[in-house]
């Protein structure tokens, strides 16, 4: 008679202590957040003093001044043509990649895949000068054929491909155990259907994989939308900057607004948000799928 | 599928060069001058001054903002390495590493045109900030002598006090302690009035090295300080331990907030902004800093009262934020015609208003905001290691920061720590000694 009550607290107990532990969790993932949104709406006296989550006088215009003195606009669509440009591209390569390592007999595919997974080893920073002497080399920095249109994308090149070249060792990695696991009978019937390779490739495996895909999109549009280090290095000028420069403006040598700052990186993160809420099903799906099996 | 890719070629193509040319890509052209910076709080300055400068003579200054700082040194060192650094630039680093950049040939030495019409250029700055920049003949760096870098503005580090808690105390605000037993008075007075003493960055030691290094002039002078450092006399010296004693002093006095020792400055200038602390030991960046985190705030600021009669206070300073010309920029004689007109009286002036930093042109003090003369004032009292022809081995000031830090919470003795000091220095020299 006893077994059943003691089930049924056993139960009990461990589904509120579950819950207890994901919402602490929760809550330490939204509380920085909601402390950013907090803080924006505060003074620059009063973001020390005033600890309350919503100021008793909110300041709704630090958004308009964040947004003006920061010069948002053209950062904002720089930032939006790097990010597409460059997700774009690094799903583009790493899919064919993946799928070649994966899927085709190439000789040396997993010497090349080992190397790959070498770069992940190595940090953008760790490589600023020597990046930064290549670019110089390959004529990306201070371009000057003479149109002042064409000198504008070598510029924006010489960004956009080393933010390529440092998002495709994780993508590669992905796709190819998402690949891996992709049984050979569907190529099979594709084949014996008069499929080609890049067919069974753009028609079978692609499609299959957008779960993995969805995870590379979100990794990457994180890492190129907060992304500035990098910009400042090889960048020169502030029209080419992405939206992370923007940010700069509030942060002093001495001293850095911080309300404006919260301010500007609220804006910043809306667009995040609402790719990261758009591919939630998938990206769940990708990692549950083993997308990211190690 | 296919229409997506499309869309996404069409979008990257588009967007790639579907833009107007910006501000970046004539940076090589020889027309205009080109400066790279660091200085987040300075950009609309800049702008408007180098706006009003092309008003009046035509020129082209273009303001590149690099920051953080780590990463414009990353781009510092880049662009010396590819031969591509702009007109003007700073380096952020020590003597050493500035050394190094000079000696590659990317740096200009500008004391020729310091010395022109009668050294008029080179009067207008405070000496010991240009002393910053400048290389003596010998120095241990092997650097051709002259100035290397024009100082945009100066700084020192002293001691601010809170009025309002002043007078909570009991204590006079308008005359603040000048003396040890009338500080160490201050400490017990503010205690009793449950008011904490002193907050600063101790968790970044340098700032200890610089309290400590202005109690050590102070009590042995100069020319004992630099024995010191040349090894010709002993940490275990009583002076030395006399040094060590003021923090001991300090902490049984009530001086020092809570947590002082692992307290970074950003955390000490919120506990002193919000009044949580009644003295605080910064840089005369802090009035930029208090302003914006309460205005309101009453303060005055205060040499560090003396330990000792022998010798005067001498507190850190020199040039804050310092410009180079490239050695190899196109631009030379307009570059230095902007550098001139830039470290002028007015300019000055009004950086000094705009920015709050106080000016290196010492003809634009009658200009500038109150809060600053009080720092200004004490110039003729600062001093600077970088000032020095000697320097010390970086583990012995690291064994020195560490031992006062030691002392404050209480593990280490002055004694002890001066002995420990003395013993790394020794095994500093006797390496430096096997590498000869």
């Amino acid at each position: 008679m006893q077994k059943p009550i003691y089930y049924k607290i056993k139960k009990f107990m461990l589904m509120y202590s579950t819950h207890i532990l994901l919402i602490i969790i929760s809550l330490s993932c939204i509380l920085p957040l909601l402390w950013m949104f907090s803080s924006s709406l505060k003074t620059q006296a009063t973001v020390f003093s005033d600890m309350s989550l919503f100021p008793q006088n909110p300041h709704w215009e630090n958004f308009y001044i964040a947004w003006t003195k920061g010069g948002f606009g053209r950062y904002f669509f720089n930032s939006l043509l790097y990010t597409i440009v460059v997700v774009s591209g690094i799903v583009f390569i790493t899919s064919l990649a993946a799928y070649g390592i994966s899927r085709l007999k190439i000789p040396g595919k997993n010497v090349i895949f080992y190397v790959f997974l070498a770069a992940m080893m190595i940090p953008i920073p760790g490589a600023f000068v020597a990046l930064y002497v290549l670019l110089n080399k390959l004529g990306f920095l201070n371009p000057n054929t003479g149109f002042p249109l064409l000198d504008n994308v070598i510029m924006r090149l010489g960004y956009i491909l080393p933010l390529i070249n440092s998002g495709l060792s994780l993508g590669i990695y992905m796709l190819k155990t998402f690949f891996d696991k992709m049984p050979g009978d569907l190529e099979d019937s594709a084949r014996i259907d008069g499929c080609s390779v890049f067919g069974i490739y753009w028609h079978i495996a692609l499609p299959m994989a957008k779960p993995a895909i969805a995870v590379i999109i979100i990794f990457n549009t994180l890492n190129v939308w907060n992304e500035y280090l990098l910009a400042m290095l090889v960048l020169t000028g502030k029209s080419l900057m992405p939206l992370t420069r923007a940010l700069m403006v509030f942060r002093g040598t001495h001293i850095t607004e911080y309300p404006l700052l919260m301010s500007g990186m609220t804006i910043t993160v809306i667009p995040i948000i609402i790719i990261y809420l758009m591919l939630q099903k998938h990206i769940i799906a990708g990692i549950t799928a083993g997308a990211v099996k190690g | 599928m296919i229409k997506f890719l499309f869309l996404i070629v069409v979008l990257a193509l588009t967007s790639v060069t579907g833009c107007a040319p910006g501000d970046g890509f004539d940076k090589s052209s020889s027309d205009k001058i080109v400066a790279w910076h660091w200085m987040t709080d300075r950009e609309d300055a800049f702008t408007e001054l180098a706006e009003k400068y092309k008003a009046l003579t035509g020129t082209d200054v273009q303001f590149e903002l690099y920051a953080p700082t780590d990463a414009y040194s990353e781009k510092i060192k880049g662009a010396a390495q590819t031969k591509t650094l702009p007109d003007i630039f700073g380096i952020l680093a020590d003597k050493r590493i500035i050394s190094s950049f000079i000696k590659a040939g990317h740096v200009l030495n500008l004391s020729p045109y310091m010395d022109m019409d009668d050294g008029q250029w080179e009067k207008t700055f405070y000496a010991k900030a240009l002393n910053v920049n400048r290389f003596l003949q010998g120095n241990e760096f092997e650097v051709s002598p002259g100035i290397y870098a024009v100082p945009l503005d100066v700084m020192n580090i002293q001691m601010i006090y809170n009025k309002d808690l002043f007078k909570k105390a009991g204590l006079d605000p308008e005359n603040p302690p000048k003396n040890w037993a009338e500080f160490l008075d201050a400490g017990n007075k503010l205690h009793a009035a449950g008011i904490q003493g002193m907050v600063s960055g101790w968790g970044e030691i340098w700032m200890i090295d610089c309290l400590a290094s202005n109690y050590a002039y102070n009590i042995m002078g100069e020319q004992k300080f630099v024995d010191t450092i040349k090894g010709e006399a002993s940490y275990a010296d009583q002076d030395w331990i006399e040094v060590f004693t003021v923090f001991k002093d300090m902490r049984d006095n009530n001086l020092l907030a809570n947590g002082i020792v692992t307290m970074v400055n950003k955390h000490a200038e919120q506990m002193f902004a919000n009044q949580r602390a009644a003295l605080a030991f910064n840089g005369s960046w802090c009035v930029n800093v208090y302003n914006g985190m309460n205005p309101d705030l009453n303060y005055g600021v205060m040499l560090p009262p003396v330990y000792s009669d022998k010798y005067p206070m001498k507190i850190w300073g020199g040039a804050g934020a310092s410009l180079m010309v490239s050695a190899r920029s196109k631009n030379i004689d307009k570059t230095i015609k902007f550098l001139k007109w830039l470290t002028a009286k007015d300019q000055q002036a009004y950086l000094a208003n705009k920015t709050c930093n106080l000016p290196s042109n010492k003809e634009s003090l009658g200009e500038i905001p109150q809060a600053l003369e009080q720092f200004v004032d004490d110039m003729d009292s600062v001093t600077h290691p970088s000032n020095l022809n000697v320097s010390e081995f970086p583990k012995v000031i690291e064994a020195r920061d560490k031992g006062i830090q030691s002392i404050i919470i209480g593990e280490k003795t002055p004694e002890e720590v001066a002995l420990e000091v003395q013993a790394v220095k020794i095994r500093e020299l006797k390496k430096q000694k096997a590498r000869k």
